[in-house]
């Protein structure tokens, strides 16, 4: 081990990242990022960047090159949170988190949106995702290669290495060495455990099936102003605590303090194009019921798998009469999903599986494409901790109503639950459409998404749920009851080598459009078996780079533009600051 | 009176040779606080006591819910009558004190409260709702009963059951699909049962846990102030096995 390497293994939590002050630019007392000295750009400025969505991509990307000096706005159709005035420590009156318009679902396995894969706001879904932080493979940057299915990337693994390490730092993610994949280490230790994740693990080990903590974004010890968590299970109602890491408290106070503008309750509608150019030249967005146009030098769109294409298809042009960027018939499609059947087991103690935060242990094992299982790729296992109308949901999905359901939820403390991450393979027919019928309350067409699983989909979700019925057998369970579901979205507007088959090229691009980028997980060509969280924001890292290094080579020098102001210094913390 | 160990898992449905529970009259009636029929597996836990100990937002939200019964401003009186007994069927709601599920589902789509997506061959949850009642009616018709309202619980139990299995065909169920109009109606329900604290107490949920968060999480651990399961169901025997002498005390 190098000692650099020996060095970061003891030191560990009193890493600092080195170039995001956002931890320590919150605020000891309340939970809401600081925002007075926002910087606000007039809508006839055009700016460096504009960026649609402040979610993992559009944050991410925000921050990096608010740093590099560019003037970035950021539009977000939702709310800039309060975690302490808007956050409650509740499941039903968490619904404001979630993108709640309407949309249509389709196709022969509709996969149902809102809580359980879309979020609205500054923060965006990764306000209410569950916190596991894990890296993708380096076998799913080339699945065509190597497994026949999906399609190969035009990056690989190591181009993202460097920004998983980097970001790893800065939400903090914590876990057990990571044995899977390649082979890592995490910055903040893994946290304890519940009981039923205890039990969880002790039948995986009686199979043969290791699972290990983490990887969690979430604070073990503090970290700046952020606190250690309080194991209270809401991950998924928000962290009113501001110990799990979401880009509203890991990049978007950064991003401000080096000038970028986070306009909230902006939705955006069309991208205006240059008929002669062939360039964006700006967004026309509605803000307070006024139709507003904001012009920008580039645009970057991050509203996710399922409002990136909407946007495009919804900004039509002469040069474009079927959506922006679309003369190639890609934008939406391969539009996936993960394949996320739950089991919960049974046991003669109380689990109060409400409690401790609901990702605590995971294995990958089963990550890659074993011969024998009888599919392509794999999954990945994972603990879930519903709160009661998640489980009550989860038992009616188990087919249980009446005085049934009502007896198995007065069992509710008995149970604990597992879930999958199946890999479901990218579809051209799996596919995000507008429907020019349907629209909002802006009159823009609303979004519908069709999904259809194919044999291999089938194939590895049944095997993945025949894995956690084994588990909780050896592990003791009394009882078992199991449902369906789906997570995650990605893909839709995918990168690619070739232009007939994809939206953007490796430097997420659009082929069609030269100062057009998409930067969230729609670019994703598949979706391996891991949470993408952390990869959307690795790819938006990574895409601050290219861009940065690309305007530079334009103008001939690297100039970077101070940061618009001194940049203050830190109050000093008891601890976490190293 | 039949006794039950929770360590043992007989009293669950999958386990019992009907597929069914036993008769809910037999569980412990509930001490403190308020359960929806006044049964619980933890006849001493109110988790509405423990309010100090939440964040002012969270509160505030909770009791409002727990006070008020909303009025019915979406559904007609005919469709809330149908309705409403449908939802007490599926959530097994057969006494008082009950929690106003369809009340507080009638609140959310009169306020245009939409979950974020609707199935293509659906109308949105508001029309989806309606059409479910003229459903009811049909499908009540079919095993010859005027109508849902004025059929046996028999003929009810049925026809939630078809609904539940997807299997409910004819008039309004040949255009909407049953099995995802049973998702639509069950998440909202669901939602409004599952949210209310006097569920919570039934059930032995924490509740709102911020900023107090917890300290014991390991199997068989609870809090100091989490209720303790009755393992009786009779509570005059579950008292005294207790040592429990005030609430034994007559």
């Amino acid at each position: 081990m190098s000692r650099r390497h020996e060095l970061r293994t003891l030191l560990r939590g009193a890493i600092r990242p080195p170039d995001n002050d956002s931890a320590f630019l919150l605020d000891v007392h309340r939970r809401a990022v600081p925002r007075e000295r926002m910087e606000r750009y007039d809508d006839s400025y055009p700016v460096d960047l504009l960026i649609v969505g402040a979610g993992a991509g559009g944050a991410t990307l925000a921050q990096r090159l608010a740093r590099r000096g560019w003037k970035v706005v950021v539009l977000e159709s939702g709310p800039f949170w309060d975690p302490d005035e808007d956050w409650v420590s509740d499941e039903a009156g968490s619904h404001r988190l979630y993108w709640t318009e309407e949309r249509i679902i389709g196709g022969s396995d509709p996969v149902e949106l809102g809580k359980n894969n879309c979020g609205h706001g500054v923060g965006g879904s990764m306000v209410h995702y569950a916190g596991y932080c894990p890296r993708f493979h380096p076998s799913d940057f080339e699945v065509r290669t190597r497994d026949g299915v999906g399609e190969d990337w035009p990056i690989s693994y190591e181009d993202l290495k460097p920004h998983y390490e980097r970001l790893e730092l800065e939400l903090p993610v914590a876990g057990e060495y990571w044995p899977w994949g390649d082979p890592h280490r995490y910055p903040h230790t893994a946290h304890p455990i519940a009981g039923g994740a205890d039990v969880a693990r002790e039948g995986a080990r009686k199979l043969g099936i290791e699972m290990r903590v983490g990887p969690v974004g979430i604070t073990n010890g503090a970290f700046g102003n952020r606190p250690h968590c309080i194991y209270r299970g809401f991950c998924l109602q928000g962290c009113k605590v501001n110990a799990k890491a979401s880009p509203l408290v890991t990049h978007i106070p950064d991003a401000i303090e080096h000038g970028a503008e986070i306009r909230a309750d902006s939705m955006a509608m069309d991208i205006e194009i240059d008929g002669s150019s062939g360039r964006v030249t700006g967004v026309h967005y509605m803000n307070d019921g006024r139709e507003r146009f904001q012009r920008a030098e580039a645009v970057a769109v991050a509203g996710y798998s399922i409002e990136t294409p909407r946007l495009l298809l919804n900004s039509i042009s002469r040069r474009f009469p079927h959506g922006l960027a679309n003369n190639n018939d890609q934008v939406g499609r391969c539009v996936m999903v993960q394949g996320a059947p739950q089991v919960a087991g049974r046991f003669p103690d109380e689990m109060r599986m409400y409690k401790a935060p609901p990702p605590e242990i995971s294995s990958e094992q089963f990550y890659e494409t074993d011969e024998r299982r009888g599919f392509a790729r794999g999954f990945s296992i994972q603990t879930v901790g519903p709160l009661p109308i998640e489980h009550a949901q989860h038992v009616l999905g188990h087919g249980h109503w009446g005085q049934a359901l009502r007896e198995y939820m007065r069992d509710y403390n008995h149970w604990y639950t597992l879930g999958i991450l199946s890999e479901l393979l990218p579809l051209p027919d799996n596919r995000v459409t507008v429907v020019p019928s349907v629209t909002d309350a802006n009159g823009i067409p609303v979004a519908r998404m069709d999904y259809s699983q194919c044999e291999n989909d089938r194939k590895n979700i049944a095997y993945a749920k025949q894995t956690l019925h084994n588990i909780f057998e050896a592990g003791g369970a009394q009882d078992v009851l199991a449902t369906d579901r789906y997570a995650h979205l990605v893909g839709g507007c995918r990168m690619g080598s070739d232009p007939d088959q994809s939206v953007v090229d490796a430097d997420h691009r659009a082929w069609e459009v030269p100062n057009l980028y998409i930067a969230d997980g729609s670019v994703m060509p598949t979706q391996g078996s891991a949470n993408p969280a952390l990869t959307i924001m690795a790819l938006a890292s990574r895409l601050a780079e290219r861009l940065d290094l690309k305007r530079d080579g334009a103008r001939g020098e690297r100039k970077r533009r101070r940061p618009r102001r001194p940049q203050r210094r830190p109050a000093p913390t008891r601890a976490g600051a190293g | 009176m039949a006794s039950v160990d929770y360590r043992e898992a007989g009293h669950l449905p999958n386990l019992r040779p009907d597929g069914q529970p036993g008769p809910p009259a037999e569980l412990p009636r509930q001490r403190n606080g308020v359960t929806p029929q006044m049964r619980g597996r933890y006849p001493k836990y109110n988790v509405l006591e423990q309010a100090d100990h939440w964040d002012p937002v969270t509160r505030e939200m909770v009791f409002e819910r727990a006070r008020t019964v909303p009025p019915i401003r979406f559904f007609t009186a005919p469709e809330a009558l149908t309705l409403g007994i449908f939802c007490d069927l599926v959530l097994a709601q057969d006494s008082e004190p009950k929690i106003p599920v369809l009340n507080m589902v009638d609140a959310k789509l009169f306020a245009g409260e939409l979950d974020g997506f609707r199935y293509a061959e659906l109308p949105d949850d508001r029309e989806t709702w309606r059409r479910v009642a003229v459903g009811l009616d049909a499908a009540a018709r079919q095993h010859g009963a005027a109508d849902f309202v004025n059929a046996t619980e028999d003929v009810r139990e049925r026809v939630v059951d078809a609904l539940a299995k997807g299997t409910l065909h004819g008039e309004v169920w040949d255009t909407l699909e049953p099995a995802h109009v049973w998702k639509v109606v069950t998440r909202a329900m669901l939602s409004a049962f599952y949210s209310h604290p006097w569920a919570w107490n039934e059930i032995g949920f924490g509740g709102p846990a911020y900023p107090r968060g917890y300290a014991r999480i390991g199997a068989g651990q609870r809090e100091s102030w989490e209720g303790a399961e009755a393992f009786e169901r009779d509570p005059v025997k579950d008292t005294e096995q207790r040592g429990d002498q005030e609430a034994a005390r007559p």
